[in-house]
């Protein structure tokens, strides 16, 4: 055999040439098709949606929508099937959209890539792009740098396919003009109603009539289930009842934050700044230095002239015009040297020059606010108060674990609870499951857990739940009620009254039908209209919303135009006289609108893209795996 | 390893008779394929390059649209047109050229293009996206019977609901109400899912056609 391969050199060397080729241009990794290993939650063609994946993409999503709703969102907003199935759709749609792209060879350049990676913040110090950076955030995330830059390759491909078809939608001119032109035009309008208390004397019901409504409607009288409560509630200022803040504890925060509660000393002064200029040289600071001695010992000679020779020599700008004057200020407002000069002096006293970072100051004392201390009763309520408020929360934080436990392992009762932590038992009226007569138990949390099983069947205590930050209620049946049909007898006169109100109302509804078509026909009597008023689709001028829809649907190619409308309480006719432009479209406003057609258009179309792709791609759900909890 | 056993010199004679009767045969077939591949990836290859090439210029064309530049995305999309049909971007070139022409009222090179797309665009769905978009152009254009020929035929599915949309909107233009309102009672009818916007879109031109 070997022989032979040795008689056939020259063709073994073309077969091995021929093998390496296709390695020569790609590499050997696209020969190892993404090896979709194990059950996905989905599959897109030959890809596999991984559970991994899957649980990646809630997460990030849960995250999202936690930070959207704030603290406002129940387990069932955050984790639904519905919401599952919708993401797993979005996530298939992606997949679809990337193996389009994919084959199709749509291509992202190098250059693209590193723009796109450049400019995300977390690759960045002090806002430009860092490789270490990169390579640490990538390593802490437990990607590689070639598995990251796929991924992004892959979104960008994405991105460039869907921008590609949904930007650049189109709509006509000539319907953005109709439709504009729509939405300004004026109709007149005037309404003949006929309410149904028009008819209600004309209505007169049988016993028989009576009897069968109230069967047909039982349901519209019943009594719903209720139960009488009792309950406990646990908060920070419950347990403080039990145990006020003593006066001592007050004394002694008062004592030990004498400081905090005591207005400081305030002291005035005016100055003469003699500013060193940047880089000044020792030279050009002994230069300054005798100016500032010099007219230090003028203004001490005559201190009458301070003012004046501020306005005229102080560089500080902002005091110099105010004849060197820097108002009140307390300690740590100046600087260090400024301060400690300042604060030794007497009132009138002129200093310095002394030193400071800016320059040289002679300053002048010119007032003394002296420090006060606030008395104890002045501020006891301030400390009562923010004590009170720590210590219940401290309080409550400490006993709500154990009082939620309680309530749990001793179900059969909440005394002991109540006796652990010195609480008052309540007791209401009776609740409904839609709500309660006491504002805590208005908690629809708190409500579904009175009506469950355990505690209705079973007479235990509900479970703790918090109906407000800090507050814990535990409650308990005291009496139930089921769900009862009243007799006919005890609600008879609403039985007659809801039978009348609905005759009454089809009694309307038919003569105003009738009269519609009378009109219609162009022979009608003794139908006198209201006043006539123009509306417009967005300002309908009081018209009601269920008239005011079928005014702007009627046909207005014959005029005056009549529409009926069933309204709650009986039946209206409208007439519509006029039809007037609106103020004239502009350009402006045609533009927009045909903007606004063209993204309306490009975002359908492209949907409809995605939804062609979905069909005709293999896709499986695996529906298990999709609505497995983690 | 001098002697080998009976059986195993029988199996080796016979494997050596075979592969003289088959060697060529064999070799042939090994290449045959090899070549097939090697064809195949050297065309994807091509393939790839030329995209590469077209994304660079598509990339000037995103720019000058960004900017509003008319002419520069002419230039652009006439040289993929020209020195790339086959690609992806060709298609998605003439497709968003078309629309900033449209927009700045250059109807004739909005019709040229977008009717480049519908004739050379390598799917259906993108064939579909350009007739609905040259439909439009051509109602204002003056030339509703075109664009009533150019959907004549029924759309895939997915975008049949679309398509009528379009063909009330001709219709409309043509003041044939009647037909028009025909047209979009059957969009929102249709089972291919329209967004709620939408939906409000294509009611409201029916409520200014007026109930009948």
């Amino acid at each position: 055999m070997f022989d032979w391969v040795h008689n056939h050199k020259r063709w073994m060397q073309l077969l091995l040439g021929l093998v390496a080729l296709p390695f020569a241009f790609f590499g050997v990794e696209s020969y190892q098709a993404a090896a979709n290993l194990g059950v996905g939650v989905a599959s897109v063609g030959d890809q596999k949606i991984t559970e991994q994946e899957f649980a990646e993409n809630l997460r990030q999503q849960q995250e999202r929508l936690r930070r959207m709703l704030g603290g406002n969102f129940s387990q069932a907003m955050l984790d639904s099937p519905e919401m599952r199935s919708e993401m797993l759709e979005g996530m298939i749609s992606q997949r679809l959209l990337t193996q389009y792209a994919v084959s199709s060879k749509l291509s992202v350049s190098d250059e693209q890539l590193r723009d796109v990676v450049a400019s995300i913040p977390a690759f960045q110090v002090d806002g430009k792009f860092s490789k270490t950076q990169y390579e640490s955030a990538l390593r802490a995330e437990g990607y590689s740098p070639t598995v990251f830059e796929n991924s992004i390759r892959r979104d960008l491909m994405m991105q460039q396919l869907s921008a590609a078809l949904s930007e650049s939608g189109t709509a006509s001119k000539s319907v953005a003009q109709y439709i504009a032109e729509y939405r300004l035009q004026q109709r007149e309008v005037a309404e003949y109603a006929l309410n149904m208390k028009q008819f209600m004397a004309q209505i007169k019901p049988t016993a028989e009539a009576v009897q069968a409504y109230y069967g047909a409607n039982s349901a519209q009288f019943q009594l719903p289930e209720q139960v009488r409560i009792e309950y406990v509630v646990l908060n920070g200022d419950a347990l403080l009842a039990a145990e006020p803040v003593q006066a001592d504890e007050i004394k002694k925060i008062y004592q030990d934050n004498l400081a905090k509660y005591g207005e400081a000393e305030q002291r005035q002064a005016s100055h003469i700044l003699i500013a060193y200029k940047q880089g000044a040289s020792d030279g050009d600071k002994a230069k300054a230095r005798e100016k500032a001695n010099l007219l230090a010992e003028q203004v001490k000679k005559t201190p009458a002239i301070f003012t004046e020779l501020a306005k005229k020599n102080s560089d500080d700008p902002g005091s110099a015009s105010k004849g060197g004057d820097l108002g009140y200020f307390s300690r740590g407002m100046m600087v260090k040297a400024f301060e400690e000069t300042a604060f030794g002096m007497k009132s009138g006293e002129i200093a310095g020059p002394i030193e400071s970072d800016f320059g040289l100051h002679i300053i002048r004392l010119t007032g003394i606010k002296p420090g006060k201390v606030k008395s104890f009763d002045q501020v006891r309520p301030e400390i009562e108060a923010e004590l009170k408020k720590q210590k219940s929360g401290r309080r409550f934080s400490e006993a709500a674990e154990a009082f939620s436990n309680m309530v749990y392992e001793q179900s059969d009762s909440l005394k002991p609870a109540a006796e652990r932590f010195k609480l008052t038992i309540q007791q209401s009226g009776w609740a409904t499951r839609a709500s309660a007569p006491v504002v805590v138990l208005n908690n629809p949390k708190l409500l579904a857990a009175l009506f469950s099983d355990d505690v209705i069947k079973n007479h235990r205590n509900t479970e703790a739940v918090e109906i407000a930050p800090g507050t814990l209620v535990s409650a308990r049946a005291l009496e139930h009620k089921a769900a009862s049909q009243r007799p006919l007898d005890e609600v008879r006169a609403e039985v007659l009254k809801r039978l009348v109100d609905k005759e009454a109302t089809m009694l309307a509804r038919k003569q105003g039908a009738e009269k519609l078509a009378e009109l219609n026909k162009g022979d009608a009597t003794g139908i006198s209209f209201g006043g006539a008023k123009m509306v417009s689709r967005d300002s309908t001028a009081g018209l009601r919303p269920e008239a005011a829809g079928r005014v702007f649907r009627a046909d207005v190619t014959k005029l005056p135009a009549y529409v009926g409308v069933d309204l709650p309480d009986g039946y209206a006719i409208y007439r519509i006289s006029k039809v007037v432009a609106g103020k004239a479209v502009d350009e402006a406003m045609q533009k927009n609108m045909q903007s606004e057609l063209a993204r309306l258009n490009g975002t359908q179309e492209f949907k409809a893209f995605l939804a062609s792709l979905r069909a005709g791609a293999k896709i499986q759900i695996n529906k298990d795996l999709l609505q497995k909890k983690q | 390893m001098s002697t080998y056993d009976l059986e195993e010199q029988e199996q080796l004679a016979a494997l050596r008779a075979w592969w003289k009767q088959y060697s060529g045969i064999v070799t042939v077939v090994l290449i045959g394929i090899l070549l097939t591949l090697s064809a195949w990836q050297g065309w994807n290859w091509y393939q790839r390059n030329q995209a590469g090439q077209a994304a660079s210029i598509y990339e000037q064309l995103q720019k000058a649209v960004r900017v509003n530049d008319i002419k520069a995305s002419r230039d652009a999309t006439g040289s993929i047109l020209e020195q790339y049909p086959r690609t992806i971007y060709a298609p998605l070139a003439a497709l968003l050229s078309a629309k900033i022409h449209y927009q700045a009222g250059d109807l004739k090179t909005a019709r040229v293009q977008l009717q480049w797309a519908v004739d050379h665009a390598p799917s259906i769905q993108f064939k579909s996206i350009a007739r609905l978009r040259l439909a439009n152009v051509l109602v204002d254009d003056q030339a509703p019977e075109e664009a009533a020929k150019l959907l004549e035929e029924k759309a895939i599915d997915e975008y049949e609901a679309l398509f009528s949309i379009a063909r009330g909107d001709i219709l409309l233009s043509q003041k044939k109400l009647q037909e028009a309102r025909t047209a979009y009672k059957s969009a929102l009818n249709s089972p291919a899912k329209l967004d709620s916007s939408m939906r409000e879109l294509v009611q409201l031109k029916l409520d200014a056609l007026g109930e009948s």
